[in-house]
Formats: structure tokens, sequence, C-alpha cells
């Protein structure tokens, strides 16, 4: 055993134990690339006791890494992906610039993630990816890629391989575009709450009429469900004209002002529940401020992006994806509020503080968006 | 854009892409700039640091530094159930590996690490170029031997233990002679035979071997007592046996002793095998505390299964069985590994999968292997006569 010892010593090994209590995973890199015609984004995350190995992160070698340690190695780190780390398109180098470095927290601790922006001589349909990292120091080290297209997303084994790992980016099926496309509508209006608080505030008094300046109950299904069906046909009517709009480049607008008028229109159409001014036409709100909602939508495409060869059956993925989402929301509300009309509840306590409270988040997200500095 | 609307953006294309990928379950979270340079990132474990220039020359050049090196690896990978410690082990014999001959230890130490990793073949591969250098390489035949019985190719296994007559201790010989005898109809005097072999030749290691073979004889027979008597002996003599800790909390598991289960791997919770008994034990006191742990192992199997390893397959369909509740999944990740290894407790994950997914049909071929090798394990006896 002294053998290993003095080599040890050489080696400067710290035979320190520390406590440890992540799950032991194989050495894995994160690498992901998205593609937007010639241009790529992306990241590549390496764990800390990684990033140690490959360049010496911890200079104090008190056998932990702090953040100021790991940023003043920031340059050193960039020097060492570019040497082990390059894509091109068709045969041609895409170079790589780096940005800024942030942390990740994964299962087994802490990563560095690094990202990049790469250029393309040419619009990409085949990637091809150099990965060495790490391959001297762990040859069992591999890159676990996430390659997306717009919503379309392809995944890859990095590493152990000489020559460079191939990928197709060509332009998906129109089948698969419009499923991914879909779902990626359907999780959009689930996750974007301000859409569904718009919707609410009108679906509330639908199930009521305004009659001498109080509400009442709507007496049968059949006046509710046709100002239900006003109101989600007007909305969905203009959000599409707008969102194609926008998609397809033909109009465009800051997005700061969408956003803006978007939580604007949330407080205006809240407000109108507790001080009614328009109340037969809400089909007509429904209408103007959906063409807003749209331009929403569309920035959230834009950010995912638009398949190449794909472009319309996509956008048409995303639309219906949005529709089916919102539909559930008032297949599931319209139940519900119908049977609760009745009530004094709905009408004294529900409708105006449910519509208060709706208006007064969408009031701090206008402030957000409005005035304060973007970030 | 606001703070909000790029998180909400962030969630939308998130879950895009999860959708978009049929979940390839790695854990998503948020890229962030910690608060302060003091703060502390991450914790390095022995031997994971950076190596100047002169030093790694130094492993380049010197066998006798490059050797005892990748030993002391390859001892923490197996003590610490790190697998990172293989790949560092591995890269300090790259040099060594490519050379002409390829010098004996290196091959072993190398055929060693394929055997950690399942790869079992290739490990068997290694140590046939050892063993036609050092006919006498008593470590290498050792280490075929384990391999061999570890693919359940017993015969073979008994032959390799067979060479080590001469070439090691008489007393070594026979624990590996008759620990395969006792997986291959001769339970009962095999494990006569182990009980009475002279402790004193052996080492402290190979005492721990000893308890580890008698333990897990002892619980195929049915006797859980003394099964636990020999693995509390043995992890006196060896705490660091993560392999020995594990059947020992199996035999406490299926006694539902989840408290001393827990007592028993406090400590050991950053070993996937480990954590998952842990989640079992949680999962039988009734408490909700363990989603955690559960997302971790899920993702760190799926981590996995991207690579294309199959290192812990066997957890994973214990896990998929016994944790999510997908018998079905569970069933598929038990063939999958009964394909690479075929020890007794490989074959109860695929019986008890095929049983939760009322699929007898897939356990016919693993009662056909049982029947063939005359394996005896009152385990696996319920299982034997409801799938048969």
């Amino acid at each position: 055993m002294s053998v290993w010892r003095a080599a040890a010593a050489v080696l400067g090994l710290m035979l320190m134990a520390s406590p440890q209590a992540r799950a032991h995973v194989a050495s894995n890199g994160f690498l992901s690339v998205q593609v937007q015609g010639a241009q790529l984004s992306g990241a590549i995350e390496l764990a800390l006791r990684d990033v140690e190995l490959a360049i010496g992160v911890d200079a104090n070698r008190d056998g932990r890494v702090t953040w100021g340690e790991l940023r003043a190695s920031q340059p050193q780190l960039m020097q060492y992906v570019a040497q082990h780390l390059s894509i091109g398109a068709q045969g041609s180098d895409c170079p790589i610039s780096f940005q800024s470095l942030q942390v990740n927290q994964r299962v087994d601790g802490n990563y560095a993630w690094l990202p990049f922006v790469a250029h393309c001589p040419q619009s990409v349909r085949q990637l091809s990816i150099r990965y060495s990292l790490m391959d001297d120091i762990d040859p069992s080290h591999r890159g676990l890629l996430t390659l997306t297209d717009g919503a379309i997303a392809q995944s890859g084994v990095l590493g152990g391989d000489a020559v460079p790992a191939l990928f197709t980016v060509d332009a998906p099926s129109p089948a698969r575009a419009l499923v991914q496309y879909l779902q990626a509508g359907i999780w959009h209006i689930w996750s974007g709450i301000d859409h569904l608080l718009f919707l609410f505030s009108l679906l509330l008094p639908a199930v009521l009429l305004r009659h001498n300046g109080r509400w009442e109950p709507v007496a049968r299904v059949r006046p509710a469900f046709i100002s239900i069906l006003k109101v989600v046909t007007a909305f969905t009517l203009a959000h599409s004209i707008t969102l194609s709009l926008a998609a397809l480049d033909v109009v465009r607008l800051p997005s700061r002002l969408t956003e803006s008028v978007i939580a604007a229109s949330i407080v205006v159409a809240a407000l109108n529940n507790i001080f009614p001014l328009v109340t037969e036409s809400r089909a007509r709100i429904a209408f103007a401020f959906g063409l807003l909602h749209g331009f929403g939508f569309a920035s959230v495409l834009a950010d995912m992006g638009l398949p190449h060869g794909a472009r319309l059956v996509s956008l048409l993925g995303f639309n219906l994806g949005i529709e089916t989402g919102q539909l559930a929301v008032v297949l599931a509300v319209m139940p519900i509020i119908y049977g609760l009309r009745t009530g004094a509840i709905y009408r004294r306590t529900l409708m105006p503080w449910g519509s208060a409270l709706i208006a007064a988040v969408a009031l701090v997200w206008l402030v957000q968006r409005a005035f304060l500095p973007t970030g | 854009m606001t703070r909000l609307t790029t998180t909400l953006l962030g969630a939308s294309l998130r879950g895009a892409l999860l959708l978009g990928l049929g979940s390839t379950g790695l854990a998503w979270s948020t890229p962030h700039l910690p608060d302060s340079d003091a703060q502390v990132l991450a914790e390095l474990p022995v031997g994971a640091r950076h190596q100047s220039a002169p030093a790694r020359e130094l492993t380049r050049t010197r066998l006798d530094v490059a050797l005892p090196l990748a030993q002391f690896y390859v001892a923490r990978s197996r003590a610490s159930g790190d697998l990172r410690y293989l790949g560092y082990a591995e890269a300090l014999l790259a040099p060594w590996v490519r050379r002409t001959p390829v010098p004996p230890p290196v091959l072993v130490l190398e055929a060693t690490i394929l055997q950690s990793r399942h790869a079992f073949d290739a490990a068997l591969q290694q140590l046939d170029l050892a063993l036609q250098a050092q006919p006498d390489n008593a470590q290498a035949w050792l280490t075929r031997a384990t391999v061999l019985r570890v693919q359940g190719r017993y015969a073979d296994a008994t032959s390799a233990c067979a060479h080590l007559a001469g070439k090691a201790d008489a007393a070594i010989t026979a624990l590996c002679q008759q620990s395969i005898s006792g997986l291959n109809g001769h339970l009962g005097p095999a494990y006569a035979a182990v009980v009475s072999l002279p402790r004193q030749p052996l080492d402290a290691e190979a005492r721990a071997w000893r308890c580890s073979e008698l333990g897990e004889m002892a619980e195929r027979l049915g006797d859980d007592v003394a099964a636990e008597h020999w693995f509390g002996e043995g992890l006196q003599l060896a705490p660091e046996d993560v392999y020995m800790r594990a059947a020992y909390a199996d035999l406490l598991l299926r006694h539902a002793r989840a408290a001393e289960t827990l007592r028993l791997l406090t400590g050991y919770e950053s070993m996937e095998p480990m954590l998952l008994r842990i989640v079992i034990a949680r999962q039988l006191l009734g408490g909700s505390q363990g989603a955690d742990s559960r997302a971790s192992l899920a993702a760190a199997f799926d981590v996995e299964q991207q690579r294309g390893e199959a290192v812990h397959r066997r957890e994973q369909a214990r896990f998929l069985l016994d944790v999510e509740q997908q018998p079905a999944a569970a069933l598929a990740a038990a063939q999958d590994n009964w394909r690479v290894q075929r020890e007794p407790d490989d074959a109860l994950i695929l019986l008890r999968s095929a049983q939760a997914a009322h699929q007898p049909a897939a356990a016919a071929p693993v009662l056909l292997y049982l029947q063939q090798q005359r394996l005896e394990d009152v385990r696996l006896e319920p299982y034997r006569r409801a799938l048969r």
C-alpha cells in the first residue's frame, strides 16, 4: 500500500473524505442546441467535479469549489470547452462564442452552465458535433445532447468516439410537426396563466344577466351557452388572426407593448365585472383584446421557432393546441359556474371579489411589464 | 420582457421540449447566478483533483505510479458506489492498454473495471489475455470465476476456481469452489463446508467474503436468523462492503423491518442501490418524505438509460416494481437485466415482476434455467410454484 501513498503524494491527492449525500451517476455533460436557420444557440453543462479535474478551479485547494473560484476560472473553462467541442453544419465549421457562465443544479450536484451562440455559414441541414470533453480524464464521460429545431426535439449521446456525431435537422414530417406543436400549444395555455385569467374574467358574468343595475342568473342553459360560445369564438378568432400574422412575420409589435396591453386587458375585463360598462357585447371586448393576446402567443412561438419546411403546419398545430387547451378549461368551468349562478354567493361574493383579485394580480403585471426595467 | 413572462415562457418551452422528447426525464432546473463569491457550490471528493501536467506525465511513463493509483480509484468506486472513479482508473490505464504487450496486471485491473460496468464478456476477454501471459495469476483466475458466476456459467466458474489450487491459499480455493457449488445443486453441503473452513489463513477481506457467502447461502436455505448473524459479522470486518450491506438490507426488508433498514443504510444515501432500499423502507413506514429521493432515483435511472448503460438495471426493475408500481415496465427491465446477469437476485426480480404483471410466460425461460442449474433458493419458491 505504501506505493500508492507515494503516488498519491506525488500527485498531490488530498485524502480528505467529504460527506456527500447526492445520487452518484456516471459523468455526464449536458449539451443543448437549438437550431434556427443558420443560427445555433445552446448551453453546455459540466459537473463542477469534472470542471475541477479538467482545468482546476479549487484555487485554495480546500476541497470546496466556491462561486468566486469558478467565476475566476471562466476564461480557462471557455478555452477548454472550445478545444473539446466543435459544431459544424454540412461540413463547415460554426464558430462558437460563449456567454457568461451560470450555475445549474442537477441530481448529482451543481453544474457549470455555459451558454453559447454559434453562426453557421448556411442554414443547418446536417449538424456535426465533435465532443471530446473529459476524454483523457474520464473516458466514460458522455455528452447527452438535446437538439431542438422549433418544438421538434431529438436526443443523442456524444463522446467516446473519435469521429464527430452527425444529426439530421431535416424538415420534419407534417404529421409530426402538427402533433408536437399541438402539444406545445396546449401546454402554453396551461402554463400561461394570464390568458386563462382573461378568459375567466369574461366567463364569470356569462351565466348572469344585467337587469336594472343588478346581476341576475340566466334562466336556462341555452343563453348561458350561447353567451360563452360567443366570447370564446371571438377570442379565438381574434388571436388566431394576429398569431398567424405575427408568426409569418407580416406584423410585428414590441413584446413589451403586447405584454403590457395583455395585462391591461385583464384589468379592464375584470373591472368590467365589478363596475359594468359593457354588459351585452362582451364578445367585442373578447375580440378586441384577443387580437393582442395573439401577439403574446406569437412571441412564445417566436422563442420556440418554427421548423423550416413545416412552418404552416406547425403554426396550425400550435394554434389548435391553444384552442384545445382553452376549450378544456371552458368545458371544466362552464358547468361549475352554471350550477353556482343562482346562489347569492356567486353574484355577491365570487363574481365581484374574484374579479377584484384577478384585476389586482393583472395590475401588478401591468406595472411590472410597462414600467419596470426588463430583465 | 418581465421576469414572470420569461419564467412562463421558459416553463412552456420546457413543457414543449419534455412533451416533444416524450420526456427524457432529465431533471430540469433553472440556471442561475449564485448570490455571493463565497457560496460553496461543490465539495470535492477524495482524489477528484486537477492534476498538473508533470504529474500526469508521470502516470504515463511509470507503471508503478499509474497502477496503484488506478487500483486506489477502483477500490474507492467499490466502497463509495461512485462510478466516476472507474473512469479515472480507465484514464490512467489507457496509455498502458495501448501498448503491446499489455502488462498483465493492467489487463486484470481493466477486467475488474469492465466487470464493475457489467461488461462481462469484455472483462473475460481481458482476463484471457492476462492468463495467456501469466497462467499462474491467481487474481485473474479469481476474477474470472466471479464474472462467470455472475453470468450464471457455473461449470466454467468451477473450473476457474480449480485453477486457483496451488496458486492461492487452499481456503480461498475452497471458498471459491463451494460458493459456486452452493448455487449448483449442493447448497446444504456447500454451506456446511464453508462454515467449517479454517479462518486462520484468511485475511480480513477474505473473512468478510466468507461471511457474505455464508449469509447468502443461509438466506437461500431459509435460515434468516443465521443469515443475519453472518451479515452482521461480515459488516464488522468490512463495513465498506456495499454489496453485503445491500444484501443485509434486503433481508431486513423481506421481514418488513423498515426502521432497522434505515439505520443500516444511514450515510449511504448517495449510492443508487442503497437509496432505492431507503425509499422502499420509507414506503413501508408509510412516510411521504421520500418524494425527493424517488425523483432523484428516477432521474438517475433515466440518465443511465439515455447513456445506453445497464449498470443498475436490476435496481431499476426493482424501483419500477416496488416504488413506481409499474409491473410491466419492471418486467421489461428485469428481462433486460437477465440477459446480462443471472444471480439469484436477478431471477427473483424477474419472477416477482412476471407475477405482478400477470405474464407467467415471461418467467418460463428463467424457471427452466433454475431447474437446469438446480439452483436452490427458498425466496424463489413461492414464485416458482405460482408461475409454473
